[in-house]
């Protein structure tokens, strides 16, 4: 690092600010034009406040942001639960098993979005309807079963590459010492995986703030959660309100990846460990 | 008696069997019914491949082919646009600054993808400030044309994976490490020789990792195309949409979402044999034999 700097040092250096501006653009955009006092999004007018107050006002915007919040806390607890026990069985339990379920696991993340919605939706009709299961014509358990599936596999993935970087000889000493497997489990395996539950369980709430199509096909009118209800704002005319509850959610986005990152700082990761936590790879 | 291993991944396996292997296999299991009237989306009495040929027909075939094509320019752009940028991130940078310059790709992928997408709606709209500014410099006569085009979407499509890509690919330069590069500036490779001899072929998983994580998901686009390609840039993902919803015809629409995945796995698999196919003769060009070394003196050896 200490040599001089080349043509091509500058070059790159310059890329990359192109790079971050292209990144940043449409973000800041929205951002500025949440101030927007006009009808319409698209057409600035002149600056103001009323777009947030609309917020509070228009019981349809705050509905669905409450919708929104309330399935991203059910699906971030039960992916992080479902996820947090397969992590550990995998990393801790391993065997010919853990092939088919990662597998699975590999099959559910790389399956189109847009092929588990449609398939979804048939199905909870089917248990609903068919089978008389009323609780899948819930619209809360609806989002929250579509919003599970991937972040189940990305907390499992998550927990497992934090215990297979641990050694198993504190587990193994807990059980010379008498303490049975349950106390194990929660005295020390769970204390260990910690970190990786807490980013798991974050991501998994922003994934379920950020799903779009599952949510536009499982969703029942009533709970419509927020990106379906800014899907279709997008065909009656998108409003400046649409751009301040944008505003206010990154800023909730940028909270929760602090504290991802904070956790994971604090367990001992480098950035380059933590971008592969944050990004599921 | 002993718990079996893998006990405490039942739960897991038990939700995901339930909510996405049924399901998705109710999905295969309607493509090959049909739409009975009207009223009916799907039934399944009569088994056929008809529903395949039906997706296949010239008025959707058109569809397909373009899906493709945005899928694997937008992937390799993303590719072009991701390698200096993660090697600048990955060699060029301090270790401080990589830290918070990791953050900022972080950012916008956990911003809202339907509200970044909005985002280049507002910019491109031919109302918009882009437009307005481009016109009062002179630079256009005309109001930006193009938005609901298909360039729009690949534009749109790029700009929402490109991190995708870029984190990857950061992982691997990062990987790589000082310890190789100098090594090979001892050895006597300039900077060009070293990147394209050491660095980038032992960043080959990350470059990989970034292609798949950016194609899949982008041919499976469903919202980048409805806010931004309009009518004229329409993807597979709105087709399968468009026959579960408006048409109500879910046979068809299932026939389309299996398709979808076959023209996924089979460009992936067509993909990997290319780069081997051209990657092959190259590095067996380049390897060093020790045998070749016989005739240099015990020095150089």
């Amino acid at each position: 690092m200490g040599e001089r700097r080349t043509v091509t040092d500058y070059l790159l250096y310059a890329w990359g600010a192109l790079v971050f501006a292209f990144l940043f653009l449409p973000i800041l955009v929205i951002m500025v034009y949440s101030f927007n006092e006009g009808r319409l999004l698209v057409s600035f007018t002149e600056f103001g406040f009323g777009s947030f107050r609309a917020i509070v006002d228009r019981p349809a915007v705050r509905s669905a942001v409450m919708v929104s919040i309330q399935t991203g806390a059910i699906a971030a607890v039960f992916a992080t639960l479902l996820g947090t026990l397969a992590g550990v069985a995998m990393a801790r339990r391993p065997g010919k098993w853990v092939l088919w379920f990662v597998g699975l696991l590999l099959l559910v993340s790389v399956t189109p979005e847009i092929v588990d919605a449609v398939a979804l939706l048939p199905w909870l009709v089917f248990l609903g309807q068919d089978l008389g299961l009323s609780m899948f014509d819930n619209g809360v358990v609806r989002l929250v079963v579509g919003h599970s599936l991937f972040s189940t596999a990305v907390v499992s993935y998550i927990v497992r590459a934090r215990l297979v970087g641990l050694d198993a000889q504190l587990e193994e000493a807990s059980a010379d010492l008498y303490a049975s497997p349950l106390t194990t489990f929660r005295r020390v395996t769970l204390p260990l995986a910690m970190p990786a539950v807490l980013a798991g369980g974050l991501l998994a709430f922003t994934l379920s703030l950020d799903n779009t199509i599952i949510s536009a096909f499982v969703q029942v009118s009533g709970t419509t959660p927020w990106p379906v209800y800014v899907l279709s704002a997008l065909r009656s005319g998108l409003r400046p309100e649409i751009a301040a509850v944008s505003t206010l959610m990154l800023l909730l986005t940028l909270v929760s990846l602090m504290l991802v990152w904070l956790v994971l700082r604090r367990a001992g990761d480098s950035s380059t460990q933590i971008a592969r936590t944050m990004t599921g790879t | 008696m002993r718990a079996p291993r893998f006990l405490l991944a039942i739960p897991a396996w038990a939700w995901l069997a339930a909510f996405f292997v049924l399901p998705v296999a109710t999905v295969v299991y309607f493509s090959f019914g049909y739409k009975p009237g009207i009223f009916g989306t799907h039934a399944t009495d009569v088994l056929s491949l008809d529903r395949y040929r039906e997706a296949l027909s010239p008025t959707f075939f058109t569809t397909f082919t373009n899906t493709l094509r945005v899928g694997v320019l937008g992937t390799l752009l993303c590719l072009v646009i991701g390698i200096p940028m993660a090697y600048w991130m990955a060699v060029k940078v301090s270790p401080g600054k990589r830290a918070f310059l990791l953050a900022l790709v972080i950012v916008p992928f956990w911003t809202n993808f339907l509200v970044r997408t909005i985002g280049w709606q507002v910019i491109l709209a031919p109302e918009g400030w882009l437009s307005g500014m481009l016109q009062a410099l002179g630079l256009r006569e005309n109001p930006l044309a193009i938005l609901y085009t298909r360039s729009a979407v690949l534009l749109g499509v790029v700009y929402n994976y490109l991190p995708l890509m870029i984190l990857p690919l950061f992982v691997a330069f990062d990987r790589v490490g000082p310890a190789m590069r100098e090594a090979s500036k001892d050895l006597g490779a300039n900077r060009w020789r070293t990147f394209t001899r050491v660095t980038l072929p032992m960043a080959r998983p990350g470059i990989i990792a970034g292609i798949l994580l950016v194609f899949i998901p982008l041919m499976g686009d469903y919202i980048t195309a409805t806010v931004l390609g309009g009518a004229r840039g329409n993807m597979v993902g709105q087709l399968v949409a468009s026959q579960f919803q408006a048409a109500q015809n879910w046979a068809l629409g299932s026939a389309m979402a299996v398709l979808l995945i076959i023209v996924i796995a089979v460009t992936v698999l067509v993909g990997a044999a290319i780069a081997y196919v051209v990657t092959w003769p190259l590095s067996r060009a380049r390897r060093l034999r020790l045998a070749d070394l016989e005739g240099l003196p015990e020095k150089v050896r």
